[in-house]
């Protein structure tokens, strides 16, 4: 019997890191450890007035921010009885594609690309890809300031709140988004054409399970208040529990879901698959191009996904801009009742967040967030020790087979803080 | 009489002459990295703060965007130095500050929320732009801690060296 072990995964948010319990030939078990330590966010906000809570959650993240800050105003207004001013819905759509720019910029240029090209960082891309590293610069730039400019600072703005926004992006920065959105858009176009390019090993393939959001109008989108899961089914995001089915494992500080007894995918993977003849422009015609079967198969995909999701956010940019810019500044609207409940879904970056909340008397007496990563951990385990396995068996050097499951993991854009904030602590 | 080493005149002095002579001919930006909800682990955020209501086009933090700003400052047609301020485990008593010249920068892997230090300091090389960390040990990094005295003492102590420093290269 013996081990192999990557002792902390590098180019992930958090810390982490891979075990493959390896006996004879077989491979016994693969682990993505979770050394993070448990961080009791449900806990610490109960007794919080909404508003108060809203100003914690999005500390789970500095890069998902404002999706954990769109993720609890959608369930806290549900809980409050609340209905968001038209305005206010756009410019939240409005930041969530500056936060989709901001974090798959960083993740596909910088923090996955590297492994595809055969070096260790983007650092030593620089000599030969330093254009690129510059477009990740660029792109991120951009994502930062848009997501200051609807929600106030570029990490964790106050601006957006419970029913509205402190105060709404004026008209001069709405057009210099529109105008710097389109200048952007070859970046993006760049970022899918190498993706694309890329010839993806097989070892992680196998048959995957999908959820995301059903975005409102059959559009794209990054909320919704329904569930689709690739095998055809959908669910109101208030049966969230029934979709994720969080357990505990010993070797992790993170959760663990299934849906069905079976692991599942969140992410753009998902979200394409699961809505990607919703896409329009160059994002449409990229994506018809490039999927293919394997992206039901192959958790690298996902790495392509992000790219092409990431050109949609560009070519939306300026029509959310114009949206935002034809309505009126509406009031924030007030709650109209002190006791209820009420869930939110949002697509972070990396898949599908929940925040539930049960209010009683103008406080907060529950609160649940299930993150995009939790949900993701039983199939990066699943499809790491696919890797293993073949890669052993077709005579790999351990280095190898140590890359090859980083590559896997590191596919998902895993967020290992905000997986740990949730795990409860027992002594017995 | 005998001057004891590591007395503050020491150490105020030795960094003025440390940051002077990497600092060269060129403009002087700083760049002050960290989390200010995170007690001590402000201490760059708040070193650049306390600079930028004197230095306001020279002195930038994570608020502004890390990668945004250094994309800004390599493009410019000037010579120029980006100093990073940050916290950083020195395996040193709080407070201490250490200087570390781009050289020395580690070459630490990139994480989800932010491009790593040693990317941004060879982006900045490769456009003749030189970079260097100027490191503050922490002694408290709790979520919403308050800041340390010696942590506090250091801010006050490298903003003084900073400021004599940008307005020598700035004006």
């Amino acid at each position: 019997m013996r081990e192999l072990n990557v002792e902390a995964l590098a180019r992930v948010e958090g810390d982490g890191g891979i075990t493959v319990t390896i006996d004879g030939k077989n491979v016994k078990s693969v682990t993505l450890d979770i050394h993070e330590g448990p961080r009791l966010i449900e806990q610490l906000v109960k007794g919080m007035t909404p508003a108060d809570d809203l100003n914690v959650v999005p500390r789970i993240c500095a890069i998902c921010t404002l999706s954990h800050k769109y993720c609890a105003i959608r369930g806290l207004e549900k809980a409050l009885g609340i209905k968001p001013p038209e305005k206010a819905q756009v410019t939240r759509e409005l930041m969530m594609l500056g936060e989709n720019v901001e974090s798959n910029s960083l993740h596909t240029f910088l923090l996955a690309l590297p492994d595809f090209l055969g070096y260790p960082s983007a650092i030593a891309m620089l000599n030969d890809y330093g254009d690129d590293v510059k477009r990740a610069l660029r792109l991120k730039k951009f994502g930062n300031h848009v997501m200051a400019v609807t929600s106030g600072r570029i990490v964790h703005g106050e601006n957006p709140v419970i029913g509205g926004f402190g105060k709404y992006p004026s008209r001069k920065a709405l057009e210099e988004i529109k105008l710097k959105a389109h200048e952007l858009v070859p970046d993006a176009v760049r970022a899918v054409e190498l993706f694309a390019s890329i010839d993806y090993p097989t070892y992680p393939e196998a048959d995957m399970r999908f959820m995301s959001v059903n975005a409102p109008k059959n559009q794209f989108g990054f909320a919704g208040e329904s569930i689709i899961i690739s095998n055809g089914k959908e669910a109101d995001v208030e049966d969230y529990k029934k979709l994720t089915n969080e357990r505990v494992v010993s070797h992790s500080f993170a959760k663990r879901s299934l849906y069905q007894d079976k692991p599942f995918t969140v992410g753009a993977n998902a979200r394409l698959i699961n809505m990607g003849k919703r896409l329009d422009g160059q994002a449409a015609d990229l994506l018809k191009e490039h999927y293919n079967e394997r992206w039901l198969k192959n958790p690298l995909m996902n790495n392509l996904a992000q790219a092409i999701e990431m050109l949609w956010s560009l070519e939306h940019l300026p029509d959310a801009a114009d949206k935002v810019m034809s309505l009126d500044d509406p009031p924030i609207e007030k709650p109209t009742r002190e006791n209820g409940s009420g869930t939110g879904a949002v697509e972070a970056p990396r898949g599908t967040l929940y925040h539930h909340y049960e209010i009683k008397n103008g406080l907060i007496d529950a609160a649940d967030i299930i993150t995009p990563t939790a949900q993701n951990l039983d199939d990066i385990e699943r499809h790491m020790k696919l890797t293993a396995e073949r890669m052993l068996a077709d005579g790999k050097k351990d280095d190898e087979v140590r890359l090859g499951l980083e590559m896997v993991a590191r596919a998902y854009d895993p967020c290992i803080s905000c997986a740990t904030h949730l795990v409860t602590l027992k002594r017995i | 009489m005998h001057k004891l080493r590591d007395a503050p005149g020491d150490i105020e002095e030795d960094l003025r002459s440390e940051l002077e002579d990497i600092a060269g001919n060129g403009r002087v930006y700083v760049l002050g990295l960290g989390n200010t909800d995170r007690a001590d682990d402000g201490a760059g955020v708040l070193v650049a703060q306390a600079l930028k209501k004197r230095f306001p086009l020279f002195s930038f933090s994570e608020h502004d965007g890390v990668e945004g700003t250094v994309l800004d400052i390599s493009e410019k047609k000037e010579d120029a130095i980006i100093i990073f301020v940050d916290a950083a485990d020195l395996h040193a008593s709080p407070g201490k500050i250490k200087l570390v010249r781009k050289a020395d920068i580690r070459d630490t892997e990139i994480t989800t929320h932010r491009v790593a230090v040693a990317l941004m300091a060879s982006i900045l090389e490769r456009a003749d732009k030189r970079a260097a960390v100027l490191c503050i040990q922490p002694g408290r990094i709790e979520f919403q801690g308050k800041v340390t005295r010696p942590v506090l003492d250091s801010i006050d102590l490298t903003t003084r060296v900073l400021t004599t420093i940008m307005k020598n290269a700035n004006s």
